[in-house]
């Protein structure tokens, strides 16, 4: 368009080029079923699992930079919501993954509408623990439908008529899963949108002073948030293939947070690194009472202290690829 | 019966307002909320099981060194943990509290299992009838101590130097500072106090509640269902809210649904918010944007 | 000429303490009008009172004649109103030409889901607002900073970067707080030639704080001074100097 009125800094269009090489890690990821055996695959998916959730919940973490508790509560209503529709209604799972998003949106419209009369920060988070945990009273005493603490059992899910009955055609639909709404995520905080999220979260007054609803982008941020991490339930949901209430518990919280800090609050590559990193444990851990707890509580206090943007940090002091920009070139 | 129920409701409430006192005391002298607090009051109780069971330490002894220990772990976590970031975003802090809460968690579940712990009783006061109203002996023990702390409280508070310095550093940091007030120190202290009346709270539940480490996440909603409700920052109002959730419970448990007994503070909290967010006597907390 | 911005009877009360008092004066296009007043005068009150911050007690604030008294700050902005912060309106942690496009957010099409798909439209756009960004810095003579962490920056350099943005938004009224705040003098003076072009070749109106008498004498039409929430003087520069009032306010802090 004006690119020879203005002179663009040949640094800049050199990097966003190299975002490019990000394409190559799910192309290169498809070759993971023919060498990982089922274990591993299980472990892979869960991964895919997390990257999805922690994307989501980054969103209100680190790009919106209000504190929140709903996040379980969303990976709850969408894992709910797929398990219920697939197992009383036999809809397919691309479909219980279309109204796991939508639910888990309207379950972060709800999270969040109270910012409209201007609630913010620890009364924001107060108000979303208060949500989180009423969410997971309904799926304890709604028991008729959810079975309670036994579980919710599950077909085995249909995907366009392939039946999702093995690790192998789990990952394909997954990593199709995650690498859509990862892509979306990225577009979404490389726009207007995204901006006005960051905006916020630096100083509202001033976001404000530009002509922005800023409570409108709270609240289209918490939908944005539910709506992927109601998906990531759905995935989970699939993938587990028995639901429980005490997936969703305060526990989890803290989980989905270790992920997001070690990655690095405010990255998408960030988040993906956090999964990838902390995703074998949470298994690892809930044989010995009490560990899960202590060592990711340890992990936050170390990040917090030591290393608060993550370990994309030291990622992006070697290259600055793995910077992202709030803009697209 | 709805008397009855009010004073029980009362009794569980005097230990709702001692927490969410005790919130409200951390959250006036530095302005963070201190999400981990419901596991530092868990501590307190669990602290006082070890001394009393394990090493067999008479209840009051136990007590007091509990509420010693709980008060040099709120100024080490306030040296150690809260001071090294105070440069970075608000959520640090609430991630940092949290995070806190949870290695203390995980390692009293670490160190007990699955199990619940009874406490034996501790001690043996008659309850006092009058008319059809059953008072229980815990119930006049916690109501009668309660009162106690929390008259002492506000009389520290209001009335003495100690207090007005409080005071001082509540309304302005930077005039406090002016004056020759160490706030670094200030802080410290109040992290100490908040979480040594927090151990009081743990402690005056030890006897009459199963311990298990999960306590911690209902005492800190609680806790903030009261300080909603109350108004956030009002130390009257954290007392006063603890009271009526405490009442709340009890009436929404008998008369509508028992299960609601446990989600009373959530609904107490979305509807404050959602009618009026100030609470009873808290300043406006809504931003205009 | 009809006034851009009209304040009658502008009142703030806060519990206890009065910050404004029945504050009235226009301002018209093209003008650089002052309001000057000792610490505590009520300045940043007024600015918060006209953007929305604020909610007035009394009184009303009209733009180009519509009623914005108690409408909220982002309503206020989108009419026209729009302000500088003094302590920093910027978003630290973004980049310069991150910031400038913040300011052109309005401006900037593309739908929600064009955004998410990436659709081209939705690209073209964007690219379209960068492209406009780095212009924008360019005619400051900013562009080489347009990639770095505003936190980053020199203030006088941060002070740049938000004029840049707020001018982004083609403002037809500009308030400005406390512009010359922290600025060395060889940029206080870039920052009194800014102000002047704004006003004289843009035809923007501007209303701006400033608590030193000597920096506005030259930059402003029309100085209006505030003391105690009370304006007690309201004329061109030199009238001003002369006023006794207005003198014994600033000598009697002294």
């Amino acid at each position: 368009m004006n690119n020879t009125e203005t002179p663009m800094p040949p640094k800049e269009t050199s990097i966003s080029r190299a975002h490019r090489l990000f394409y190559l890690i799910p192309v290169m990821a498809l070759a993971i079923p023919f060498v990982a055996n089922e274990y591993l695959q299980f472990m892979t998916n869960m991964i895919l699992v997390y990257s999805v959730v922690t994307v989501g919940f980054n969103v209100i973490i680190g790009n919106l930079g209000q504190l929140a508790f709903a996040n379980t509560a969303f990976f709850g209503i969408g894992a709910y919501t797929a398990a219920i529709l697939m197992v009383y209604a036999g809809f397919p799972f691309v479909l219980a993954v279309v109204a796991a998003a939508l639910i888990g949106g309207l379950g972060g419209f709800l999270a969040s509408v109270t910012a409209l009369r201007g609630i913010r920060l620890y009364y924001l988070a107060i108000i979303t623990l208060a949500f989180g945990e009423l969410m997971r009273w309904v799926y304890l005493h709604a028991d008729g439908v959810t079975k309670g603490s036994d579980g919710l059992q599950m077909p085995k899910p249909d995907f366009f008529g392939i039946s999702m009955n093995n690790e192998t055609v789990k990952f394909y639909v997954f990593l199709l899963i995650a690498v859509l709404l990862i892509k979306a995520t990225s577009n979404l905080m490389r726009s207007r949108i995204g901006r006005a999220f960051v905006a916020i979260r630096d100083n509202e007054a001033a976001t404000a002073s530009l002509g922005i609803h800023t409570a409108r982008y709270i609240i289209l941020a918490f939908v944005w948030s539910g709506a992927v991490v109601g998906v990531a339930g759905s995935m989970f949901a699939a993938l587990t293939e028995r639901v429980f209430p005490e997936s969703f518990s305060l526990t989890e919280v803290i989980v989905h947070f270790a992920m997001v800090l070690v990655g690095g609050t405010g990255s998408i590559i960030g988040s993906v690194i956090g999964a990838i990193t902390l995703t074998a444990l949470p298994e690892y851990f809930r044989q010995f009472p009490g560990m899960e707890e202590l060592f990711f509580g340890i992990i936050i206090v170390c990040v917090l202290l030591f290393l608060p943007k993550g370990l994309v940090s030291l990622l992006q002091r070697v290259s600055p690829i793995f910077i992202e920009r709030f803009y697209r070139d | 019966m709805l008397a009855q129920l009010t004073i029980s409701g009362l009794a569980q409430g005097a230990i709702y307002a001692l927490i969410a006192l005790s919130l409200t005391v951390v959250y006036r002298a530095t302005t963070i909320v201190n999400f981990g607090h419901g596991d530092f009051v868990m501590t307190g109780a669990f602290v006082v099981y070890i001394l009393v069971i394990l090493a067999g330490v008479p209840y009051i002894g136990a007590a007091f060194l509990a509420i010693a220990i709980l008060f040099a772990l709120g100024i080490a976590i306030s040296r150690g943990f809260i001071d090294p970031i105070k440069a970075g975003p608000h959520i640090g802090f609430a991630m940092m509290s949290i995070s806190v809460g949870y290695v203390l968690r995980g390692s009293a579940r670490t160190l007990w299992g699955r199990e619940v712990l009874p406490m034996p009783p501790v001690f043996d006061i008659e309850p006092i009838f009058i008319g059809d109203l059953v008072i229980t002996g815990d119930a006049l023990f916690i109501g009668a101590i309660v009162s106690v702390l929390l008259a002492a409280f506000f009389l520290i508070f209001y009335k003495t130097s100690i207090g007005t310095v409080i005071q001082a550093v509540y309304q302005s940091e930077r005039g406090a500072t002016l004056i020759g007030i160490n706030v670094r120190s200030f802080h410290e202290m109040m992290w100490g106090v908040g979480l040594a009346m927090g151990a009081m709270a743990g402690i005056l539940i030890a006897p009459i509640s199963l311990l298990h480490p999960d306590m911690g996440a209902s005492f800190l909603i609680r806790g903030f269902a009261a300080m909603t409700l109350g108004g956030f920052g009002s130390l009257g109002g954290a007392v006063l809210g603890g009271l009526l959730l405490g009442v709340s419970e009890q009436l929404f448990g008998a008369y509508v649904n028992s299960s609601l007994m446990d989600i009373t503070a959530y609904l107490i909290i979305v509807a404050v918010l959602v009618i009026r967010p100030a609470g009873l006597f808290g300043r406006t907390i809504a931003v205009r944007m | 000429m009809d006034p851009l911005l009209k304040l009658e009877g502008l009142t703030v009360h806060f519990s206890g303490l009065k910050a404004l008092t029945d504050v009235s004066f226009d301002t018209h296009a093209g003008e650089v009008r002052a309001v000057i007043g000792p610490n505590g005068a009520g300045k940043t009150t007024l600015f918060n009172a006209i953007s929305g911050y604020v909610q007035p007690t009394a009184g009303a604030v009209h733009f180009k004649g519509d009623p914005i008294h108690g409408l909220s700050p982002h309503e206020i902005s989108s009419k026209g109103v729009r302000r500088t912060f003094q302590n920093g309106g910027l978003f630290p942690e973004l980049t310069a030409l991150e910031n400038i496009l913040a300011g052109l957010h309005t401006q900037i099409d593309g739908s929600f889901l064009g955004i998410i798909l990436g659709t081209r439209a939705a690209r073209e756009a964007e690219r379209a607002g960068v492209a406009r960004a780095r212009k924008l810095l360019d005619m400051m003579d900013l562009g080489f900073l347009a990639d770095q962490h505003v936190k980053d920056l020199s203030g006088g350099q941060q002070r740049m970067v938000e004029i840049v943005r707020t001018l982004a938004t083609e403002p037809p009224l500009l308030l400005l707080d406390e512009p010359f705040v922290g600025l060395s003098p060889p940029m206080r003076i870039r920052m009194m030639e800014i102000i002047r072009k704004l006003a004289g070749e843009e035809g923007i109106g501007i209303l701006l704080i400033e608590h030193a008498i000597d920096l506005v004498m030259s930059s402003s039409d029309i100085i209006i001074v505030l003391s105690s929430g009370q304006k007690i003087a309201e004329g061109k520069p030199e009238e001003v100097r002369e006023n006794h009032e207005v003198l014994e306010a600033y000598l009697g802090y002294a």
